[in-house]
């Protein structure tokens, strides 16, 4: 270490302090969110946890769904929607509790559709970007059929695409007039990760 | 020329130069004319369908398929005899999706691109509910999305591994055409 570093001292002071740091440790600080997140399946004991992000106006804007304005819908949803999902997770910290979810949901034998959400006082943190970047890792390994991992994106919604972009997925095009969304017929930015692409 | 919303009494459309082409229903009686295009290997290469093997088989497909599609029509020249036809698919309450198929002894004359315009020029009188008609090509299918950047259609991106193809992922050129879109 020393020789490097008496090396590096002939450079600018900027570069040598960046030598100090090894690769490893640069890739953790740049990729990784302020807080460490883990996915795992969502239960009924989650509903509270739900409520904070699925009640939020902020957090649906996007979403084709209004805000949920009772436990009772959200246990339904849990229960209609989320158990049967075939692969449906929560977005948790450290303390296991979950601040949102993430799924991907089969469009036909080799496509597959990612969505997330998050409740929005996590938002700005990069954990939506973690989240996706740990589904972009596994999916492939854990459905070996699917040739590709695509997302939709509101024009408007400038925050999703960007989480998509981080995470090395290939903005695609503007799909003009794509969807309903609550009503308004949208303009939809497609992304899509395949297998093969390498993830940032 | 405008379309008949009667769905059950298409009239026929005419395009404005004269001795082109028109649109009309297919019939049973067309069956030799499709016979020339629905046999042949490069017409079928980027169809998701393979060439047709029998006459028998053609009657079967035009009969099970094409007289019970919601919009086909047969594309043809001065003597009202089918060299091709295009055809509207439903995607879902606001999106259709247009294709068509021509004999290759046709390529090459713009057949293709009247049709598509005639089609694109009357489409949204006749469905007004449509927000959106699009196509969806292969990346090698050069001379198709031609046909679509020719009548005005966007080109919106390569939408890679998208669709199966006689048992290949293949890459798709996505294009749009919206009703505020002007036809060129």
């Amino acid at each position: 270490m020393p020789s490097k570093e008496t090396n590096v001292q002939e450079n600018s002071k900027e570069s040598s302090s960046e030598m100090e740091i090894d690769a490893c440790t640069l890739k953790a600080m740049s990729s990784s969110p302020s807080e460490k997140i883990h996915l795992r399946p969502m239960t009924l004991f989650d509903i509270d946890d739900f409520m904070v992000w699925a009640t939020d106006i902020n957090v649906t804007r996007f979403c084709t769904w209004e805000p949920y304005t009772s436990r009772e819908a959200g246990i339904a949803f849990i229960n209609n929607f989320v158990l049967p999902h075939p692969w449906l997770r929560a977005i948790c910290l450290d303390d296991d509790r979950a601040i949102g979810s993430i799924s991907v949901t089969p469009v036909d034998n080799i496509r597959g559709e990612i969505g997330y959400v998050i409740g929005s006082k996590y938002w700005g943190k990069g954990i939506a970007t973690e989240a996706v970047r740990l589904v972009g890792e596994e999916i492939f390994k854990e459905k070996p059929e699917m040739e590709r991992l695509e997302a939709l994106v509101d024009v408007d919604n400038v925050g999703s695409q960007k989480v998509l972009e981080k995470v090395g997925f290939v903005r695609e095009g503007v799909m003009r007039k794509f969807m309903c969304l609550k009503g308004n017929v949208r303009d939809m930015v497609m992304f899509s990760l395949l297998p093969s692409d390498s993830l940032l | 020329m405008e379309l008949d919303s009667n769905e059950t009494q298409p009239t026929v459309v005419v395009s404005s130069t004269p001795g082109r082409i028109s649109l009309r229903p297919m019939t049973l009686s067309d069956v030799d004319d499709y016979m020339v295009w629905a046999t042949d290997a490069k017409v079928a290469r980027f169809c998701s369908w393979e060439p047709c093997t029998s006459r028998e088989e053609g009657i079967k497909y035009i009969t099970d398929s094409v007289l019970t599609h919601p919009w086909l029509r047969a594309i043809c020249l001065e003597d009202d005899r089918p060299i091709g036809y295009i055809l509207i698919m439903p995607v879902d309450n606001i999106r259709k999706e247009i294709g068509y198929v021509l004999a290759r002894k046709y390529w090459g004359k713009g057949f293709a691109t009247e049709a598509v315009r005639l089609v694109t020029a009357e489409i949204f009188k006749e469905m007004p509910e449509i927000e959106r008609l699009e196509a969806l090509v292969d990346v090698e299918n050069v001379g198709s999305q031609r046909v679509l950047e020719k009548v005005g259609f966007t080109r919106e991106g390569v939408m890679r591994k998208f669709i199966i193809m006689k048992g290949s992922v293949r890459d798709m050129v996505m294009f749009s055409f919206l009703p505020s879109d002007p036809l060129k």
